[in-house]
């Protein structure tokens, strides 16, 4: 059995007695590293804040939505139905929340005070799940409560405000465009999104819509699938079904698809890029660990005639000086990966983002210098194992 | 039957070829060796003595010619198991000392026992005792540049003991040393014969010649004389 512990010990011992040597030896593979590793982890980064930034829209990846008229078309033609919204909640497969969404405008009465609210919609039962809004105080509709026609509403904070001043409108009975109902929630605070207060709203039934805002077509259908690789088919089933009710596409389907292609291909093309510099440096920092290795193995000829002669093998002066380049470069990694992360650290902290540890890149880091230190020590430590003993025992440094 | 002879050579020449120049530096030597025998080789410089050291412990072939030791043919082996014999059959010991200069004394004298594949417990056991044998208990965390040329050779004595060796061989050992110290080291190898140890030393020197039990004569390469000290 081939004991590799021994030639691990005397390769540390020997780095460890030439420490500055080593830190310079591996200086490549450090930068190299540390580059990749910085960029790697800001990219990570900026990535979960895009999607974080497109998720607290309420719009995931998994999400659909379907708007009245052709694509790009001017004139918008109103024409989906709630007819439409209820044969797609039966029919499209894994289908997790479908909203349906009605707009107009409210007047809302509570006794003589008067708010007209920024929107008044109609809204199916999912909403809460599928926008990521639920009621803050008092609860949501159900469907039933919507299939039924049930007079109930829920209001914006804005609207509350507005309206109840500090005392609470859970049970209020208010009037919208004429209509009496019942305050039976207040929203999550949703705060201002992109200068719209998304607190100045009231919601009602969607089923309500005809009677209190005047329209029966929808505005904006929004539904969610249970996973983002389910919404390609989703979409082909949306179509056909909706195509197969109005007999020609006169709707249009938007998916967060678009946007993360294009994230993601921004992301794709810089871990291209990284990885090119991650190439080029570790094959500079690797042919710098072979060139030193050379050196050093000239510089110890004697001590290598010196194990030979008290019987060290061939493989025991191969491994060592094997493991020597493999445990340079290795540290050389470690060292580049904490000043790569403290680095990415630091930028994204004055970018007021958050960094990701790139575990991938780590893991890929260390398994590059693994590569790159076995491959450009290979050849040093062939040298050494091959020095005939007494040439190499008569060799003056 | 198998007789005591540790060393066999026989008709051993090596020739050096510089490109178009032969050097003929062992032109047919043989030579028997028993065990417990304590042998010097004298000649003058060039004359080959060297080279024949480097044959006898297997650090390097000869041209050709037989070479067994242990009555083990060594023209057979590949160079994994020459360097297995220098680890367990051989023990050198050279005029330069040869000891790593970064590891101290007791490493130094573990390293033997590294490549053997003996256990770190066992080993520092061993080293600890060969240096208190050869008398350096009391210098075994020094660094070689931390010791006199005497104590420095008596380490590398200690070394070349390390795996219980059936041959120690020193070229020139007190080529290096005063001759107060040479004495000594000569004294550490008459205390070893005597536990039955088997040597042979080259030397220029033919008060310590004088104190081994054979000398063995070399001139271009040849043996010219081979007798046993009165
Ligand atoms: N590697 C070599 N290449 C060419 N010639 C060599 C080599 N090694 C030794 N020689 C030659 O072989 C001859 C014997 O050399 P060797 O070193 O054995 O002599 P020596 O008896 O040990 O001499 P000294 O007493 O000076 O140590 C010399 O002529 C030397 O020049
Ligand atoms: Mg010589």
């Amino acid at each position: 059995m081939i004991n590799l512990a021994e030639p691990l010990k005397i390769a540390y011992s020997s780095i460890i007695s030439n420490r500055l040597r080593s830190l310079l030896t591996t200086m490549g593979v450090i930068i190299g590293v540390a580059a990749v590793i910085t960029l790697v982890s800001m990219g990570e980064g900026a990535k979960s804040y895009i999607m974080d930034q497109v998720g607290s829209w309420g719009v995931g990846s998994n999400s659909i939505t379907i708007q009245p008229g052709e694509e790009n078309s001017h004139t918008i033609e109103m024409n989906m139905t709630y007819a439409d919204a209820q044969a797609l909640r039966s029919k499209v497969n894994n289908l997790q929340y479908l909203m349906t969404e009605f707009v107009g405008r409210g007047r809302v009465n509570y006794g003589k005070k008067e708010y007209k609210p920024g929107y008044t919609l109609g809204v199916s039962a999912d909403y809460p799940f599928a926008y990521k809004q639920g009621a803050a105080e008092g609860r949501f509709f159900s469907h039933a409560e919507d299939a039924g026609r049930k007079r109930v509403a829920i209001i914006g904070k804005t609207v509350a405000r507005n309206l109840f001043g500090e005392f609470s409108p859970l049970g209020e009975n208010v009037k919208i465009n004429g209509v009496g109902f019942k305050v039976i929630g207040v929203l999550e605070e949703k705060g201002t999104m992109l200068t719209y207060d998304m607190d100045d709203m009231v919601l009602i039934p969607s089923t309500l819509s005809p009677l209190v805002l005047g329209t029966n077509k929808i505005w904006e259908m929004f539904m969610t699938v249970n996973s983002e690789d389910q919404v390609p088919q989703a979409v082909q089933e949306i179509k056909k079904i909706l195509i197969a009710r109005h007999k020609k596409e006169d709707f249009h389907i938007h998916t967060q698809q678009g946007l993360i292609d294009i994230i993601n291909n921004i992301l794709n093309a810089m871990t291209g890029i990284v990885s090119a510099i991650a190439a080029i440096s570790l094959l500079v920092g690797g042919i710098g660990i072979m060139n030193i290795m050379l050196v050093a193995v000239t510089e110890r000829t004697r001590e290598i005639g010196i194990r030979k002669a008290i019987g060290a093998k061939q493989r025991d002066i191969f491994f060592q000086f094997v493991f020597e380049s493999v445990l340079i470069t290795m540290s050389g990694a470690v060292i580049g990966i904490t000043v790569g992360t403290l680095a990415a650290w630091g930028i994204m902290d004055w970018l007021k983002m958050s960094a990701v540890i790139a575990w991938g890149a780590v893991y890929m880091a260390c398994l590059v210098a693994f590569l790159v230190g076995t491959f450009f020590g290979v050849y040093p430590a062939m040298r050494a194992s091959k020095l005939d003993p007494v040439e190499a025992l008569r060799f003056e440094a | 039957m198998k007789d005591n002879i540790v060393v066999r050579i026989t008709d051993i020449k090596r020739t050096y070829y510089m490109g178009k120049v032969e050097v003929n530096a062992l032109r047919g030597i043989t030579l028997h060796i028993a065990r417990g025998e304590f042998v010097s080789i004298m000649g003058p410089s060039g004359c080959g003595k060297s080279t024949l050291m480097h044959i006898l412990g297997c650090l390097d072939r000869p041209t050709s010619g037989d070479v067994k030791l242990d009555e083990v043919d060594v023209d057979e082996l590949d160079d994994n198991d020459l360097a297995e014999i220098r680890n367990k059959k051989v023990g050198f010991v050279f005029q330069t000392f040869n000891l790593l200069p970064k590891l101290n004394a007791i490493e130094n004298v573990e390293l033997p026992l590294i490549y053997a594949g003996v256990g770190f417990e066992e080993r520092r056991r061993k080293a600890a005792a060969l240096l208190e044998t050869v008398g350096l208990k009391e210098r075994m965390y020094h660094k070689p540049s931390e010791l006199s040329g005497g104590q420095s050779q008596r380490v590398a004595i200690a070394r070349s003991l390390a795996n219980d060796p059936s041959i120690i061989l020193a070229d020139e050992p007190t080529g290096n040393l005063d001759s107060k110290s040479g004495e000594e080291i000569i004294r550490l190898f008459k205390e070893l014969n005597h536990k039955g140890i088997t040597l042979i030393i080259v030397t220029h020197d033919q008060e310590i010649a004088d104190h081994s039990k054979r000398i063995v004569r070399l001139k271009d390469g040849l043996v010219v004389s081979d007798e046993s000290v009165k």
